[in-house]
């Protein structure tokens, strides 16, 4: 797969997780980076290890914000003008459910990654990850028909 | 609300501002290792259509001597062999010939596997026109395959190691198709052994025995030796 | 990144081409003045890794030059070139795509985009040889930017141009030099006065002076002539 399109799925998912967008290129560059020091080379990235990678330094990142922070999961995204009402409503009913459901939409809807990918990037299998994507999606829809 | 619907609400809703130092950081990126084989397959479509045809040539003069029951016709295609050498080395010089030298030097492969490419393509297609013409040929006269084998490398073998060493050298650099004269060369001496009484027998005798294997898998060694010296030596630019 | 010069030197039996030669260079465009014979083409294939320094070092961000690696990095332009008599321009591409290591595919888009950029999308199909020399140079352009390189080494690059080629040409360098490291060798001032931040002047196989554009008040013709003295 094309390294440039690995780089935006790695630092949308990071953006998505640390709403901060130079921390998010930051991580994306460490994951690539540690990818490469382990597996040892950027010619055929293999995107699965790459989410696991990115999810750590998330992870990494929180323990080193305070905890009051945390709540504050999804903020406006300033600066970027023309957002629209539908989107604004679509992101408050996404901001309702919890991080662990969005990030499930997001790799599925956003990044397009196949199941096999998602199970092994969350560490669960297909059947929790059938599970959870199906309670996400009834969820989301009674949010956003509401 | 309808699926697709759905989908590009979710995938709307998660655009992200642009990243700033994506295109510096990935051409920074160490390039993946692409494997020695990937690049030999890359480069075949690269070698000239008549090279492939030469050798089917060869391979169906082959066939057509042994369904006509042509006595000789491992020694006919013995002395065509080195014209598959001089293709080769006319390949093998076509960088230089048309001045992309300095181009293919500077890039990530280089010149080198340029050349190692075309030789080893090259090399290998004179083992196939060997591994078929020697059995088809072999099997209507019973004589050995092995032998026949034998008959139809070494006239290549020598030209290829003459030819090869004289373009390392002064000689060789000024002229460029030191190689034609070289086949001619070792085509007539062949031509001359084979043609004589004495000759023949000698030959013959010489093959029948472990010589002749041997004297192959000697002309052999030379030959990739040859290869190595010439590769090494596209190293530096002169 | 920086790509290191470190007292580089070439020998020849009878002469000195380039000697005990040192600078730094990071992204921006870099001029290399100097008459023919200087020793900017000898300098310039040391740098590409084609040529074995006599003595000195080059590194890029510490890889040595003479690495496949380095060599990833570098997209390069020599003075003199020539092409496969069969090749159309895309094919040429196509194969020092091949020999860069590209990917087919995305080696087919890069040159689309590249033939684009150097304005011969529509000859893209012809063979080399009919092109006019200013055609040809843009081909070799073009081919130095395939694996979009953090290293662009230009041996005289605007020979063969014409007056709009060359307009043409300079927009794109100083396009590049905001994101790559361009060193492009010229003995005509006027090619880089306006584009480079840096120069560096060359002769007799010396460096006789370096330093910034902004450094050079004035005219740099003028300058450099007196330097050259």
């Amino acid at each position: 797969m094309d390294v440039g399109k690995i780089y935006d799925k790695i630092y949308r998912y990071v953006y998505f997780r640390v709403n901060d967008r130079t921390l998010a290129e930051d991580i994306t560059q460490e994951t690539f980076l540690r990818y490469i020091g382990k597996y040892g080379n950027a010619g055929s990235v293999e995107i699965r290890y790459m989410y696991t990678i990115a999810r750590n330094l998330c992870t990494d990142e929180y323990r080193r914000i305070k905890p009051e922070s945390l709540s504050e999961e999804m903020e406006e995204i300033p600066g970027d003008s023309g957002i629209s009402e539908e989107k604004m409503a679509v992101r408050q009913a996404l901001e309702k459910l919890p991080y662990e459901d969005r990030e499930i939409l997001l790799l599925r809807y956003v990044n397009e990654e196949p199941a096999g990918t998602i199970c092994k990037a969350l560490g669960i299998s297909r059947f929790a990850l059938y599970r959870r994507q199906k309670k996400a999606e009834d969820k989301l829809r009674r949010e956003l028909e509401a | 609300m309808d699926n697709n619907e759905f989908k590009n609400l979710i995938k709307n809703a998660y655009c992200a501002p642009k990243p700033v130092r994506k295109d510096e950081f990935i051409s920074k990126l160490r390039p993946g290792k692409v494997s020695t084989f990937r690049m030999l397959l890359q480069q075949i479509p690269y070698i000239r259509p008549y090279v492939w045809i030469i050798s089917a040539v060869i391979i169906g003069i082959a066939i057509a001597g042994s369904v006509i029951g042509g006595e000789g016709t491992d020694r006919l295609i013995g002395l065509i062999m080195p014209i598959t050498a001089v293709v080769g080395m006319i390949e093998n010089g076509r960088s230089k010939r048309y001045n992309m030298s300095e181009l293919e030097m500077a890039t990530r492969f280089s010149l080198r596997s340029v050349i190692l490419a075309r030789m080893a393509i090259m090399g290998f297609l004179a083992v196939i026109v060997t591994a078929i013409a020697s059995p088809v040929i072999a099997n209507s006269f019973g004589m050995q395959a092995v032998m026949t084998a034998e008959t139809i490398l070494m006239p290549y073998l020598m030209t290829m190691i003459i030819s090869l060493h004289i373009e390392r050298s002064p000689l060789g650099r000024e002229n460029g198709l030191s190689s034609v004269v070289v086949a001619g060369a070792v085509m007539l001496l062949f031509f001359l052994i084979w043609e004589s009484e004495t000759g023949i027998v000698l030959y013959s005798s010489f093959i029948s025995g472990g010589c002749g294997v041997a004297a192959v898998i000697v002309l052999g060694a030379l030959t990739l030796t040859e290869q190595w010296l010439t590769v090494r030596n596209v190293e530096a630019f002169a | 990144m920086k790509l290191s010069v470190d007292r580089i030197t070439k020998q020849y039996k009878n002469k000195i081409a380039v000697d005990r030669i040192s600078f730094d260079l990071t992204e921006g465009v870099t001029g290399l003045l100097g008459a023919n014979g200087a020793g900017k083409t000898t300098l310039m294939r040391m740098m590409s890794g084609i040529l074995t320094p006599t003595g000195g070092e080059i590194t890029a961000d510490g890889i040595p030059v003479n690495t496949e690696n380095y060599r990833a990095l570098l997209g390069y332009l020599p003075q003199d070139f020539g092409y496969y008599p069969e090749f159309t321009a895309r094919e040429f591409l196509e194969y020092m795509g091949a020999l860069k290591g590209i990917e087919k595919k995305k080696a087919r888009e890069k040159s689309s985009e590249l033939l684009e950029l150097v304005g011969l999308t529509d000859v893209a199909r012809k063979k080399i040889k009919t092109y006019s020399g200013g055609m040809k140079q843009r081909v070799g352009i073009a081919q130095a930017l395939l694996n979009d390189p953090a290293i662009l080494i230009l041996d005289e690059p605007t020979g063969g141009l014409d007056p709009k080629e060359r307009v043409r040409f300079r927009t794109l360098i100083e396009e590049l030099g905001k994101k790559s490291i361009v060193l492009l060798s010229t003995h005509i001032v006027s090619d880089i006065e306006h584009i480079a931040d840096r120069i560096i002047m060359m002769k007799d196989g010396s460096l006789i002076w370096q330093g910034n554009r902004s450094d050079v008040s004035g005219d740099l013709e003028d300058f450099y002539l007196k330097k050259y003295e």
